[in-house]
C-alpha cells in the first residue's frame, strides 16, 4: 500500500529531556489517522516535527512520498503537501476570507498584480467542495464564527494542494452541530484522498472518523491499531496506562435536604423563568446546547449578571445575589467555562491564584500572611494532585488539566456549601479528567452540593443524580438519574425545540 | 531560577543609577555634594509624589494624564481659596487637596462606571482641569504667602528638605501597601486579568476608584509643595508632569499592559533620571542633548529587562 508520509525511529529531546522516544507513524492517502495520548505525551512535538516546525534527534527518517529526510524545514513540508489547521487559528480577521486562504501564494495576472477574480473564484471553488456554499468569499474573517474561520484554514491547506492535513484539536472551541458539520468536511476530504492526522481528546468523534489510531504515551508509541481493534476502554487504558475501571468513578450519593431552591430565575431574555432545586450531597447536571442559557443561569445565580426577575433560597432563606462577592461569602463557588479569561490569572503564581479568592483566610485583617498562603497552596496541591514544581510556579505554565485543578483549588480554598462546575473538563486530556470527576463524586458525598454544566452528554449522564434540560433560556425538563439516558435527555432537548418552536 | 532574581528589572536599573552616579560625579566637583543631592531631592518631590500613585495606576493596566492639570488647578484654587476668599490658609491647603482627590475621583468614575479608556478619559480631564484652572486665574498669579507656609517646599528638617520627608513616607506606605497588603495583592490581580479577579469576589472597580482618587490627591499635594517651593501660584503650573511621572515609572519595571510593577523600581527610575539632568547640565551639556540621552536611557533599560524575562509568561 502506498504511503504519504513515513517516520522511523524518530526522537526528540529538548534541553536533554527526551520527550519523544523512537516513535514509528504513517499516513495513507484517504485515511483519517487520529493521534491520542494524555498531555505532555508528545503529540504536539510530532505534529511539530512533521510540519517542519521542529527538527528530530539524529537517527530518525522521515519519508514523504518517495524522498528521504533527515529532518524537514517548513518549506520543505508545505512543499510535500503538508499542511497543518491549528487549534489557535493563525488567519488575519482584517483580511477577506479570500486574502486568507491565498496569503503568499496568490495568483497574479501577467503585470504581477494580484488577480483578485481568479483568486475570488477559486476560493469559492475550495469553499464550495467543503460544502461551505454560505461562505461569502468578500467577507472579513473577524466577522466569521469560530466554525467558518476553521473552513477557511482548510480551504487554504487545500489551496496549497495539501496532500496531509493535520488538525490540532479542530473541535475544542466548536458547538455541537458544527462538530457534525466538519465530520462532514473531514470525510469528504478522506473521499479526495487526502490523508488526515486527527488529534484529538475526545473518544466518540475519534471512533466515528477514524480509520486508524496512534497512541502516544510519555513520549514513546504505545501503538498504532485499526479502529475496529480497539473499545473506549481499551483506548483510555493505553493512554493513561493503567485500566479505567470506569469512565465515571461515580460513588453512592449521600443526598440530604434542599440547600438552593431557584424559582422563576430571570435575567433579561437571556434566561428565563428558570426553577429547580438543589440539594447537599446532589449532582445536578445542566445538559443543554450551546446557547441554551446554561452558563448565563450560572452568571446570574453567581452575581455576575444580578436576577432581574426570580427568587433564590438558601436554607430556606430568600437572599439577594448581586456581586460574585457576596455569592462567595454565602458560600456559593464558580468554577468557569472559560478557564484562561475567567478563571485564572495566568502570569501569577499557583499559591497567588489559590488565595485568590479566599483572601480573607491569608490575612491578619491588612497584611498578608505568606507563609499561611504557601500552606493553603501546597494543600491545594496535595489534595487536589496538581503537577507542578511547587507552589512558587506561574500557573500559565501548566498543562490544561492542572491548570483546571488549580481553579477548583482556589475554590475549595473558599469552603463552599454549593459548587457550580461549567464544563468542568473541557480541553483536559482523560488522566485528569477521570482525576476531576473522581473528586467531583468526593466532594458530593462529602455533603457539597454541586451544579454540573456540560455539553458532553456522557459526563452529564455519568456523573449526574438528576439531570435539568435547558432550551431557549428556560428549564424545560428534569429527568432523574434511573430514567436519563442519551434517548430520554436527547428527546427532551429536541422535543422542547419542536414546542418552543411551535410556540413561536 | 537564582541568577534570573538577581537580574530583576530592579536590579538592573539599580546598578545603572550607580553606573550613572559614579560617571556624573566625575565630570563635575558640584554634582556629588551633599548640598546639590539634597537640592535634587527637592525637585524631584513633585513629580516623585505623583509616579508612586502612578505605579498603582499602571499597574492596573490604566494611566493618568490628568495628574499634571490637577497639579494646575489645585495651584490655582489655593491662590483663590486664600486670598481672593480669604479663607486661612490650612483650610484653604484642605480644600486644595480634597479637590485634587475629587478630580482623581470623577477620573475613576468615567472610567469605572462608563467603561471609556484611561487613555481617554484622563486625556479629556487633562484638557477640562487645565481649562479650569486657566478660566479661573484669568492668567493672574497669586503672591504674598505666609512665611511659615515655604517650610514646605523650602524648609529642612534635620538637614533634609521637609518635602523629601514627605516623599519618603508616601513611598513608604505605598510600598508596603503594594508590596504586602491584600489589597495591594488586588491591585496585580486586577492588573494581570481584571475579569478572572473579578470572578474571584475582588471588587475591582473599587479598587481602581481608590487608585485614581489617590492618584488626584498626590497631584493636589505635589502642588502643596509646588507652590511653596517657588512661592506663586499660575495655572500653567505642572504642564507635562504626567509625561514625567510616567517616564519613571516605566523605567521603574513597571509594565504598561498592567500587573507588573514596584515601587522601589519607580524610585529608582525617579532617581537615574533626576541624576542624568541634574549632572549632564552640570558637565556642561544642553538640556536637549539630556532629554535624547533620558529616552535612549528608557528605551535600552527596557531592552535588557526584556532580554533576561523572555520565559514568555507576562
Amino acid at each position: 500500500m502506498t504511503v504519504l508520509l513515513e517516520l522511523r525511529g524518530v526522537s526528540k529531546s529538548f534541553a536533554g529531556i527526551r520527550v519523544l522516544k523512537d516513535v514509528d507513524f504513517d499516513v495513507r492517502p484517504g485515511e483519517v489517522h487520529a493521534l491520542m495520548g494524555e498531555n505532555g505525551a508528545g503529540k504536539s512535538t510530532l505534529i511539530k516535527i512533521i510540519s517542519g516546525v521542529h527538527a528530530p534527534d539524529e537517527g530518525g527518517i522521515i519519508r514523504i512520498g518517495d524522498t528521504q529526510h533527515k529532518a524537514l524545514s517548513s518549506r520543505a513540508a508545505a512543499r510535500g503537501g503538508i499542511a497543518t489547521v491549528y487549534q489557535e487559528l493563525l488567519l488575519f480577521p482584517e483580511l477577506s476570507v479570500a486574502e486568507n486562504v491565498f496569503l503568499g501564494h496568490a495568483p497574479r495576472t501577467r503585470l504581477g498584480t494580484l488577480d483578485w477574480s481568479l483568486m475570488r473564484r477559486q476560493a469559492r471553488q475550495l469553499l464550495d467542495s467543503l460544502d461551505s456554499h454560505d461562505l461569502d468569499v468578500d467577507a472579513k474573517v473577524g466577522t466569521l464564527s469560530v466554525a467558518n474561520r476553521q473552513r477557511v484554514e482548510i480551504a487554504k491547506a487545500l489551496s496549497q494542494n495539501a496532500r496531509v492535513l493535520i488538525m490540532d484539536e479542530p473541535t475544542a472551541a466548536l458547538a455541537d452541530a458544527d462538530v457534525r458539520r466538519l465530520m462532514v468536511v473531514v470525510k469528504r476530504l478522506r473521499e479526495r484522498g487526502v490523508g488526515i492526522v486527527y488529534v484529538s481528546h475526545k473518544l466518540p468523534e475519534v471512533f466515528e472518523t477514524a480509520d486508524r489510531v496512534t497512541v502516544l504515551r510519555d513520549g514513546a508509541l504505545i501503538g498504532t491499531h485499526p479502529i475496529a481493534d480497539v473499545t473506549e476502554q481499551s483506548l483510555v487504558g493505553m493512554m493513561v496506562g493503567r485500566d479505567i475501571a470506569q469512565l465515571f468513578p461515580k460513588p453512592v450519593p449521600n443526598i440530604g435536604d434542599v440547600i438552593l431552591r431557584v424559582k422563576g430565575l430571570c435575567f433579561g431574555d437571556r434566561v428565563r423563568d428558570i426553577s429547580f432545586d438543589l440539594r447537599r450531597g446532589e449532582i445536578l447536571g445542566i445538559a443543554g446546547l450551546v446557547g441554551s442559557g446554561r452558563t448565563e443561569m450560572a452568571l446570574t445565580i453567581f452575581g455576575i449578571t444580578p436576577a432581574t426577575a426570580g427568587s433564590i433560597e438558601l436554607d430556606g432563606r430568600v437572599i439577594s445575589i448581586n456581586s460574585p462577592r457576596q455569592a462567595r461569602d454565602l458560600g456559593i463557588a464558580y468554577v468557569p467555562e472559560d478557564r484562561g479569561l475567567q478563571g485564572l490569572v495566568r502570569p501569577m503564581s499557583i499559591a497567588q491564584n489559590v488565595s485568590m479568592a479566599a483572601l480573607h483566610r491569608v490575612t491578619n485583617g491588612l497584611f498578608m500572611r505568606f507563609a499561611e498562603e504557601i500552606r493553603l497552596a501546597v494543600e491545594a496541591i496535595a489534595r487536589l494532585g496538581i503537577r507542578a514544581r511547587g507552589p512558587e510556579q506561574v500557573v500559565g505554565q501548566l498543562s490544561g488539566g492542572n491548570q483546571q485543578k488549580v481553579v477548583l483549588g482556589k475554590w475549595l480554598a473558599t469552603n463552599p456549601r454549593i459548587l457550580i462546575m461549567d464544563e468542568p473538563t473541557r480541553g483536559i486530556d482523560v488522566g485528569a479528567k477521570s482525576e476531576i470527576h473522581a473528586l467531583m463524586g468526593k466532594l458530593a458525598q462529602e455533603g457539597m452540593a454541586i451544579v454540573m454544566i456540560s455539553s458532553e452528554l456522557p459526563e452529564v449522564l455519568g456523573m449526574a443524580d438528576r439531570v435539568l434540560v435547558m432550551n431557549g433560556g428556560t428549564s424545560v425538563a428534569t429527568i432523574d438519574r434511573a430514567q436519563a439516558s442519551p434517548e430520554t435527555v436527547g428527546a427532551a432537548m429536541t422535543l422542547a425545540t419542536r414546542s418552543l418552536e411551535v410556540a413561536k | 531560577m537564582t541568577w534570573q532574581k538577581l537580574l530583576r528589572h530592579e536590579t538592573i536599573l539599580a546598578l545603572l543609577t550607580v553606573l550613572a552616579l559614579v560617571v556624573l560625579a566625575s565630570q563635575s566637583d558640584k554634582f556629588f555634594t551633599l548640598d546639590n543631592l539634597l537640592n535634587q531631592g527637592r525637585l524631584m518631590t513633585e513629580v516623585g509624589l505623583i509616579a508612586v500613585i502612578m505605579t498603582f495606576v499602571i499597574i492596573t493596566g490604566g494611566i493618568d494624564l490628568s495628574v499634571g492639570s490637577i497639579l494646575g488647578l489645585v495651584a490655582v484654587l489655593l491662590g483663590v481659596f486664600w486670598k481672593n476668599m480669604g479663607l486661612p490658609l490650612p483650610v484653604a491647603i484642605g480644600l486644595g487637596l480634597m479637590v485634587g482627590t475629587l478630580a482623581g475621583l470623577i477620573n475613576g468614575l468615567i472610567i469605572t462606571r462608563f467603561r471609556v479608556p484611561p487613555l481617554i478619559a484622563t486625556l479629556g480631564t487633562l484638557a477640562l482641569y487645565r481649562g479650569i484652572a486657566e478660566g479661573i486665574s484669568e492668567a493672574r498669579s497669586v503672591r504674598g504667602y505666609p512665611d511659615w507656609f515655604f517650610v514646605l517646599g523650602q524648609g529642612q528638617f534635620w538637614g533634609v528638605p521637609v518635602q523629601l520627608w514627605i516623599l519618603g513616607v508616601v513611598t513608604l506606605v505605598a510600598a508596603i501597601i503594594l508590596g504586602t497588603t491584600v489589597w495591594g495583592r488586588g491591585v496585580y490581580a486586577v492588573g494581570h486579568n481584571e475579569t478572572a479577579a473579578r470572578f474571584s469576589g475582588l471588587q475591582a472597580d473599587r479598587i481602581k476608584l481608590a487608585i485614581y482618587a489617590a492618584s488626584g490627591f498626590a497631584a493636589a499635594l505635589a502642588a502643596v509643595i509646588f507652590v511653596s517651593r517657588v512661592s506663586t501660584t499660575r495655572s500653567d503650573m505642572g504642564t507635562g508632569i504626567e509625561l514625567d511621572a510616567i517616564t519613571a515609572v516605566v523605567l521603574g519595571g513597571t509594565s504598561i499592559f498592567g500587573g507588573r510593577g514596584t515601587i522601589i523600581g519607580t524610585i529608582l527610575g525617579l532617581i537615574l533620571i533626576q541624576a542624568l539632568k541634574n549632572g549632564l547640565s552640570l558637565a556642561g551639556i544642553k538640556s536637549d542633548g539630556t532629554i535624547v540621552l533620558i529616552g535612549a536611557v528608557l528605551i535600552l533599560t527596557i531592552l535588557l529587562s526584556n532580554l533576561f524575562h523572555r520565559n514568555g509568561n507576562r
